[in-house]
């Protein structure tokens, strides 16, 4: 069991990144109604841009910077003012056909229009171990923890501690009331998907190192994203934090103490088990909704 | 005694959905500081007409001026920027928000500019203004718990202290007695007349409750098939054959 307390940091950290992508869809859905099965490219777009700039001689931080500005134009305003905007008021299927089809078209387009090679990204930590009371935990996965939390609860102040948030708030949980008391519904709708983008770029850059960037390294991240979200409750912020640390956690104590080979399924089961037992998720609250 | 400009006007307004005629050629004002009820059977188009007045719904035609602008088929957002608020029959608190956020939330888009906001401060410069309303409606006590937690009634009183908490020029009021315990109904009352007293608010108010209107509007118009079949004091319209023959039937 003494390497109990390693997998556990490890696994927080690794389901902290799949919370960031959960995190992203929840805000999604709450504000737009929109399910994104593009999540898992909107992190691996980003990546690429990182790539890029870096191959273009940035550093890594300036080429996540760049890669944030890109994402905010491209997977936020340019994802709802295409795709969301015309397609929204014709309801939920329309709209996850809609984010299939992107993913198909970013994963190929990335494949056809770069490379179907997998390349390497620096790490924004540096590599090495800190020992604490006899046990070691790498720079990566603390700053994994540590950037990642930063960004939580930067987000939940925002939402919770600023009139703007407070206002999508508002929108995510009742958009006709919100309108109507002259809250710009639109310019809340538009906070959420740069915040979205922003999600996905940090998520694209703690993820990169290991998952490396390549043309289909968003369906993993999109499909464990979509359970964490689930198993917390699609309705709660605080849900997706909780699902993505649990499949992080539980992947990595399956894989260490049974097999590296059930590591994939772990996920899955826990998304199964909640949808049985549980629909609404851990933490998620019935709705009730006129048919 | 010379009567004060309206600043309301309805001007035959219609909606009509193909063959049906859910408001067909209504007109109504409304001046300054004055309550206008609104009563008819069910389905006769009362809330459909403040669809239309509120833009949430586009007239097939008419027009409808606020302060001598044409504000037809303007949307909730400009309307409210102009401050006409609404609440509907229907409770619309967030359920999830404190009470006092609620009624700040209903404020802060009317204090300073969209840049200004994204910054502001939490309580948006309206934290007297929402202790006034907790006040006033007698919310104090619960002021910090998630609105959603609270009775049918008290959320109601939330939602009609959210629709006054901008201070509006003009409210509409679609069935504020509805679901309400009839405790409370006296309440209501005494706080909109207090509203209307003290902050010189004008209400077009939908209601059921025949005692609350009668107590509450000087002037009230009965709708019936889209039209308004009759309109004047309350106790001309109680007195009204056909008004009662639309509410009872012959």
């Amino acid at each position: 069991m003494g390497d109990l307390p390693q997998l556990l940091v490890s696994g927080i950290a690794a389901g902290a990144v799949y919370a960031l992508a959960a995190l992203g869809f929840t805000l999604l859905w709450q504000a737009a109604g929109v399910i994104n099965f593009a999540q898992g490219e909107f992190v691996m777009l980003p990546t690429f841009a990182i790539l890029i700039a870096i191959k273009a001689g940035a550093s890594l931080w300036l080429a996540f910077l760049i890669a944030c500005a890109l994402a905010m134009l491209v997977l936020g305003v340019g994802f709802k003012r295409v795709v969301v905007d015309p397609l929204v008021r014709f309801g939920v299927i329309p709209l996850v056909i809609a984010t299939m089809g992107l993913s198909i078209g970013l994963k190929n387009g990335t494949k056809a229009g770069y490379s179907a090679l997998a390349f390497p990204v620096p790490s924004a930590f540096p590599s090495g171990q800190l020992a604490f009371g006899g046990v070691s935990f790498s720079y990566a996965d603390l700053g994994t923890l540590l950037l990642a939390g930063i960004i939580v609860v930067g987000l939940q102040s925002f939402l919770n501690r600023t009139v703007t948030g407070r206002a999508m708030q508002a929108v995510a949980q009742n958009t006709d009331a919100a309108r109507v008391l002259g809250i710009d519904v639109q310019r809340m709708v538009l906070y959420t998907f740069l915040i979205n983008a922003v999600l996905a770029t940090v998520a694209a850059l703690l993820i990169a190192p290991s998952y490396l960037a390549k043309f289909d390294m968003g369906d993993s991240i999109g499909q464990k994203a979509f359970f964490a979200a689930i198993i917390g409750g699609f309705n709660q912020t605080r849900g997706a934090l909780l699902g993505g640390v649990l499949i992080g956690v539980l992947e990595n104590i399956v894989g260490f103490y049974i097999s590296p080979a059930y590591k994939e399924g772990v996920a899955l089961l826990l998304f199964l088990a909640v949808i049985l037992f549980r629909p609404e998720g851990l933490l998620g609250k019935a709705e009730e909704r006129k048919v | 005694m010379t009567l004060r400009p309206s600043f309301l006007d309805v001007i035959d307004v219609r909606k009509h959905y193909g063959a049906i005629k859910a408001v067909d050629g209504v007109s109504l004002s409304v001046r300054p500081g004055e309550i206008v009820g609104v009563i008819g059977p069910n389905g006769s188009g009362k809330t459909t007409l403040f669809n239309t007045i509120l833009g949430q719904i586009k007239p097939t035609g008419g027009t409808v001026e606020f302060c001598g602008e044409d504000i037809t088929g303007m949307s909730p957002l400009e309307l409210a920027r102009r401050g006409v608020g609404r609440t509907f029959q229907t409770l619309q608190v967030f359920g999830r928000l404190s009470v006092r956020d609620n009624l700040i939330a209903a404020a802060q888009e009317s204090k300073g500019t969209m840049p200004g906001r994204l910054f502001a401060r939490p309580d948006a410069g309206l934290r007297h203004r929402s202790d006034e309303m907790l006040g006033l409606f007698r919310l104090e006590h619960v002021a910090s718990l998630p609105a959603g937690s609270l009775s049918y009634g008290q959320q109601k009183l939330i939602d009609i202290a959210m629709a006054f908490m901008p201070a509006p020029r003009l409210v509409l009021l679609d069935e504020p007695c509805a679901g309400v315990n009839p405790s409370l109904v006296d309440e209501l009352l005494d706080l909109l007349l207090a509203l209307n007293r003290t902050q010189g608010g004008s209400f077009v108010v939908i209601e059921h409750n025949m005692d609350f209107i009668m107590k509450l509007c000087p002037h009230v118009l009965c709708m019936v098939e889209g039209r308004v079949l009759a309109e004047g004091p309350p106790a001309a319209l109680q007195a009204n054959p056909q008004v009662l023959e639309a509410y009872l039937g012959n």
